[in-house]
């Protein structure tokens, strides 16, 4: 019997931002808007959902007088992101 | 991008398509090691030149290129770290190893009075070799790791010259362990802002 995968997790636009996210330190919103194609006002959504289940940090602040949105995964987030893969690998396997 | 439910293979996808592009994106331009490169290859041929057709003080060329070389150095690092959208591990990484390097080296230029100019050149050499040696490790980039074999040798051979020569060597150890392959660097990090 498989686990289910993870349903915040389990969609197109937060899948790329968590596997973005991984492999790097910490990344700019704009970095991340750039990387997945995706508008701004939708990631911001996908940000949010991320950040409320612990799987990433959020930090805002000022670069020349512009608004920043620094992200960076969360030790719950790269676990869960983990776990993802491990479930996902299984249904595969056996398909 | 939109926000959708995904088939099982949408999702591999996906986690391969974003990882690759995140870990593809060289963290290192080559700039400061082409840089540096020359700087110190000038700074030890006009030395060499200068020793070489009598002209007194031309040990300058040292205490004039270097400094210039950290304040260009210090402004093209600002300047950067101003565009970075995303910060890597291989950027932090790189950040200490040269942090270190700056630090041995400032600790080996203020002792050479006490061991002396033959010593200094080799330890300079050594240093320039480990720098790169990591360095390419770490953007596992061969040429790098090449290049500071030859400055390692050049270390060694030192040993075997006088003062005069080893500068000849040390130009020769930053050619091979900086420029050559901060230039095949500078091509490949190019090639990928392309893709």
């Amino acid at each position: 019997m498989f686990k289910e995968l993870d349903p915040i997790l389990h969609s197109q636009l937060r899948l790329a931002i968590i596997s973005l996210l991984v492999s790097v330190k910490e990344a700019e919103f704009t970095y991340l808007k750039e990387e997945t194609g995706a508008s701004a006002g939708n990631i911001s959504v996908q940000i949010q959902k991320l950040k409320e289940a612990d799987y990433i940090d959020v930090e805002k602040k000022f670069k020349d007088n512009y608004p920043l949105t620094i992200c960076k995964i969360t030790p719950k987030g790269i676990s869960a992101f983990e776990d993802y893969v491990k479930i996902l690998k299984q249904y595969i396997n056996t398909k | 991008m939109e926000n959708k439910n995904l088939e099982l293979n949408e999702s591999m996808d996906i986690i391969n398509k974003m990882i690759n592009n995140a870990k593809s994106k060289m963290a290192d331009d080559g700039f400061l090691l082409i840089f540096w490169g020359w700087v110190v290859v000038a700074a030890a041929l006009i030395h060499y030149v200068t020793l070489k057709l009598n002209i007194q003080h031309g040990e300058y060329a040292w205490a004039i290129l270097m400094p210039l070389g950290g304040i260009v150095s210090a402004v093209y690092g600002y300047k950067q770290g101003k565009k970075e959208k995303v910060k890597t591990y291989v950027g932090t990484y790189l950040g200490y190893l040269w942090g270190a390097f700056g630090i041995g080296l400032v600790l080996t230029l203020v002792c050479m009075p006490q061991y002396g100019i033959k010593v200094t050149y080799f330890m300079l050499m050594i240093l320039y070799g480990v720098a790169t040696f990591v360095c390419g490790g770490i953007l596992n980039f061969k040429p790098l790791i090449i290049g500071s074999l030859f400055s390692f040798a050049c270390a060694f051979l030192s040993n075997f010259c006088g003062e005069m020569d080893q500068l000849l060597i040390i130009a020769i150890a930053l050619l091979c362990s900086y420029i050559i392959p901060g230039h095949l660097l500078r091509a490949k990090f190019k090639s990928q802002q392309h893709v």
